[in-house]
């Protein structure tokens, strides 16, 4: 036992070096109720979404950095938590004013705030998560939030690429068709004049939120 | 679109213009430089030759079985509702996708980054179909805007300064936008965003398509790849044969290579595998409508090629590009067609035809940089040599590739030539080690360096005088001369055998020897070269000697990797070619690793002396080390920055080139200079004299020699 813990103490750090090294906020929490008030915080922290396009019937606020109007009520998609969790996230998002919701996230498309999705598991070596994302809402979770916020269990840490192959056969097994993502970071660009620039398509901030078991 | 030049004189003008760009000097400047220092350090973590192997087999191997491949793929792919095409040619993958997006009512596709569909040229078939086609990858949808091809595969735009963008970005949005780079990144996000939800196709490329399962893999770091597969209702992937592979475990080894080898980066922010037609919620029922579209253009063809087809074990990630010498000085838009680098040049003799090839085939030096980072392994400097032989064969030759392809059939012929041009250039040289006086018709381009004479006694001439006596050899060896010491630099073989007999070493001169061969290849004088190959071989015959040592690393490269293949077709003379190759050693490992000479053998002179590590001994041969412990030894060293960067020589490359060849030797002057060195020393004559001749015509007060040379100076008696 002691040798295990030890083990995945070091692959839990090296992880949390190399998705800091690709802008990965990292930061662990003791239980899921403190992942969701985190989920929470960083979206009343942040500035409002801006919408990239027109969304009829929305309420706008003043224009964001991009010159955009803004979304004035706040929404956090969770498609993938279970139920229990989705309860407690949507009571705290309700105390807030904030819109919580589950599915339907392509009304949402011009943009929204935060996105919190849960990993099947993580590779160090790269800082890279594994999604389940088959179903859009899961993607769209990912791509189109402000911020995407991905919860990964400690447990669930492998060295490297070839030490998840198999898991990755399985993921893509799971049913007859499967859509699965590995995220590394948030969403990147150098291609003008090889400068650095994060936030292209895909969201602009990834937040990782490493769990015990 | 750019056109591929057609010939060498429109090319090279094309070139003039590329060196006066400083923007895009200043850019890919500091990008090689960065790139191999990240490069460097990101492979550090991995086993990075290891991998390299791995890629190769795992390549090698999807390439022999591509049908079975294609067959298994199709069959899992269309078991979870993927439509699978096979197109023979470009222009039938590009009818297809008309026809898809004819067929699904489309009004407005967004593609995600693929040099297939550059390959095919998709966008203008599309938009003869009056189909609204937006690339969204931000490097592709800038050069889009400007109607211009990738000037390279990963970075399609680095040609680009952001002011140009932000002034393409003014256009396109009727908004002033001002030139952050930041910003200019937000309002690609803007724009493109509409685009991504108003489109009803979306069309993305492929790297991986996994036979085991079906499915289709994206590697992306902007995320737009994600949309393009996820919000259209339709999705076309469009991907060459050679993406097919067996399983995602090859896939996962790739992985490891390909965002280190293109970006140093460890992994790419997204890669995404699709398996099967999933979810689509704005399609009645729900599932996404997936076609695959194969593109053939030639590439069974080429699969079935003992040589070329190794070409399918490139992953795009653009390396090649990236240590080019050539490639920095001129950037992507002169340095290939569609496909960009080494590969590219190559790529485009398959995928776009000989007469789009037939000059940027010349245009490579031959550094073997390439070969020395990429991702696959594949040695890119052959294969780029096979080509233009090719094209000779196909083509004829040009008149002075011929005429010397017909000397050198004949040594005899050859080695009396050589000699006669002494007294020929005997108006032109003053007496000095320079042709100090040729007139200017015959210098055009070339008055960039002083070019050497020829020496008034060849090395073969003087060798009956200075064969030393040893009794009790510790080794018996033999020198491979090649021409350029042979004729013109006699001196630094006799420092060499100075060396060999003061260590009790026995040295032979075969007579019979020859031009080693790699001039003609060069030059694409495949044919010739066999032939000249096997002469040397055959002078060789049957010595035994310990070693066969070269003091030109470009003769020592070439003689090792490519004789025993260029002589397979006899089994005789195949083993006798092994047995010759084996036995070639460069002058530094010999005198370092089998004489073991180090300090204790020379009296140092405490001289300055900087080096540079010539292509084909520090990449070529892997001789890195040697060189150092030598100067060390006999003088102090000074570091040279970038000093395994080649001098711009190339053989007849600087013939070709000359304004190439020019500026490559300008940039090893500065740094030359900048070491505070009083000498430097090379291990190979073109470099001496390419460095020689660039020192004598800036007047640099720096002496240039063989490394061999300096020891022979500093040994102790």
């Amino acid at each position: 036992m002691a040798l295990a813990d030890s083990v995945n103490q070091h692959l839990v750090e090296t992880f949390t070096a190399k998705a800091a090294a690709v802008n990965a906020v990292v930061q662990e929490l003791p239980s899921m109720a403190a992942a969701l008030q985190y989920v929470v915080d960083v979206c009343e922290s942040k500035q409002p979404a801006e919408l990239l396009t027109n969304e009829p019937g929305t309420e706008q606020g003043p224009p964001g950095p991009n010159k955009q109007p803004t979304r004035v009520k706040r929404i956090v998609a969770a498609p993938d938590l279970n139920d229990a969790d989705l309860a407690a996230l949507s009571k705290t998002c309700e105390e807030k004013g904030f819109l919580c919701i589950r599915d339907g996230l392509r009304r949402y498309v011009a943009g929204f705030d935060v996105g919190i999705t849960q990993a099947r598991l993580g590779v160090a070596a790269s800082g890279t998560c594994m999604m389940n994302t088959d179903s859009e809402d899961a993607r769209l979770a990912g791509m189109i939030a402000e911020i995407h916020v991905i919860m990964l269990r400690k447990s669930t840490i492998y060295p490297d690429l070839p030490s998840i192959a198999q898991y990755l056969r399985e993921r893509m097994a799971e049913g007859e068709t499967t859509y699965t993502t590995l995220v590394s970071g948030p969403s990147r660009t150098a291609d003008i004049e090889r400068v650095a620039a994060v936030g292209v398509h895909g969201p602009l901030e990834l937040h990782i939120i490493l769990l015990e078991d | 679109m750019h056109e591929a030049p057609t010939s060498l004189s429109e090319y090279r003008k094309q070139i003039d213009s590329a060196l006066q760009d400083d923007f895009l000097r200043r850019t890919l400047d500091t990008f090689a430089v960065s790139y191999r220092a990240n490069r460097e350090s990101i492979f550090r973590e991995v086993d990075e030759h290891g991998l390299i192997n791995k890629i190769t087999e795992a390549r090698d191997n999807a390439c022999r079985h591509m049908e079975e491949l294609y067959a298994r793929f199709k069959n899992n792919a269309e078991k979870r509702g993927v439509h699978v095409h096979r197109a023979a040619t470009a222009a039938e993958a590009n009818d297809i996708i008309a026809r898809i997006a004819r067929e699904n009512n489309v009004k407005r596709i967004v593609k995600s980054k693929s040099m297939t569909a550059e390959e095919t040229q998709l966008n203008d078939r599309l938009f003869a179909d009056n189909l609204i086609v937006d690339e969204t990858d931000l490097g592709e949808w800038i050069i889009q805007l400007r109607h211009e091809g990738p000037s390279h595969m990963v970075l399609p735009a680095i040609h680009l300064s952001r002011y140009q963008v932000a002034d393409d970005f003014t256009k396109v949005t009727g908004v002033k936008q001002d030139s952050d780079i930041q910003r200019l990144v937000k309002v690609a996000r803007v724009q493109l965003r509409r685009k991504f939800i108003e489109a009803d196709m979306g069309v993305s490329g492929c790297n991986f398509a996994i036979a085991e399962n079906g499915a289709v893999t994206t590697v992306t770091n902007e995320g737009n790849a994600r949309m393009v597969t996820t919000l259209p209702r339709v999705h076309v992937v469009i991907a060459g044969l050679d993406k097919l592979t067996p399983t995602l475990d090859e896939a996962l080894t790739v992985l490891q290579v390909l965002s280190r080898n293109a970006t140093a980066q460890r992994l790419t922010a997204y890669v995404t595998w699709m398996c099967g037609a999933g979810a689509c919620s704005v399609n009645p029922d729900n599932k996404k409508i997936l076609h695959v579209v194969f593109v053939d253009n030639g590439r069974t063809e080429i699969a079935k090629d003992p040589l070329f087809s190794q070409i399918f074990r490139c992953v795009r990630c653009g390396a090649c590009a990236n240590v080019c010498p050539v490639f920095r000085l001129v950037g992507g838009h002169k340095l290939g067609y569609i496909y960009i680098g080494a590969i590219g040049l190559i790529l485009t003799y398959f995928f776009h035809g000989k007469d789009k090839a037939k000059v940027l085939c010349q245009n490579c030096i031959g550094c073997e940089a390439c070969k020395n980072v990429c991702a696959g392994g594949i040695d890119l400097p052959r294969l780029i040599r096979e080509i233009r032989s090719r094209l000779t064969d196909e083509q004829g030759s040009d008149i002075q590739a011929a005429l010397l392809a017909s000397v050198m059939k004949n040594r005899k012929f050859f080695h009396t030539l050589l000699k006669f041009a002494k007294y020929a250039q005997k108006p032109f040289t003053g007496g000095t080690q320079f042709q100090r006086h040729l007139p200017a018709i015959f210098l055009g381009k070339h008055g960039f360096k002083a070019l050497p004479a020829i020496a008034s006694q060849s090395f073969r001439d003087r060798w009956p005088e200075i064969v030393p006596k040893v009794s009790d050899p510790k080794f018996r060896v033999a020198i491979f001369s090649g021409c350029a010491q042979d004729f013109v630099y006699p001196e630094q073989l006799e420092a060499c055998v100075k060396i060999l007999a003061a260590k009790n070493v026995d040295v032979d001169f075969p007579f019979e020897q020859s031009c080693c061969g790699l001039p003609l290849e060069m030059m694409g004088q495949r044919k010739t070269a066999v032939d000249v190959a096997e002469q040397n071989v055959r002078a060789f015959f049957g010595k035994n000697y310990d070693a066969i040592i070269t003091l030109c690393a470009s003769c020592a490269s070439y003689l090792k990797h490519n004789y025993p293949p260029m002589l397979d077709h006899d089994a005789r003379l195949y083993a006798e070619a092994k047995a010759f190759a084996d036995r070639i050693t460069d002058f530094s490992s010999f005198v370092h690793d089998k004489l073991e000479l180090g300090p204790d053998d020379f009296s140092n002179s405490g001289q300055k002396v900087t080096y540079h590590a010539s292509c084909h001994l520090c990449r070529g041969l892997g001789v890195k080390e040697a060189p150092h412990d030598l100067i060390k030894a006999a003088a102090t060293y000074e570091p040279c920055e970038e000093e395994e960067v080649c001098c711009g020589f190339g053989g007849t490359y600087s013939m070709k080139f000359p304004e190439i060849s020019a500026q490559l030797l300008r940039k090893k002057l500065t740094n030359l200079r900048s070491t505070g060195a009083s000498r430097m020393v090379v291990d190979c004559p073109g470099c001496v004299m390419q460095l020689r001749g660039g020192a004598e015509k800036e007047a640099l007060n720096v002496r240039v020699d063989h490394i061999a040379e300096l020891l022979a100076e500093n040994l102790k008696r």
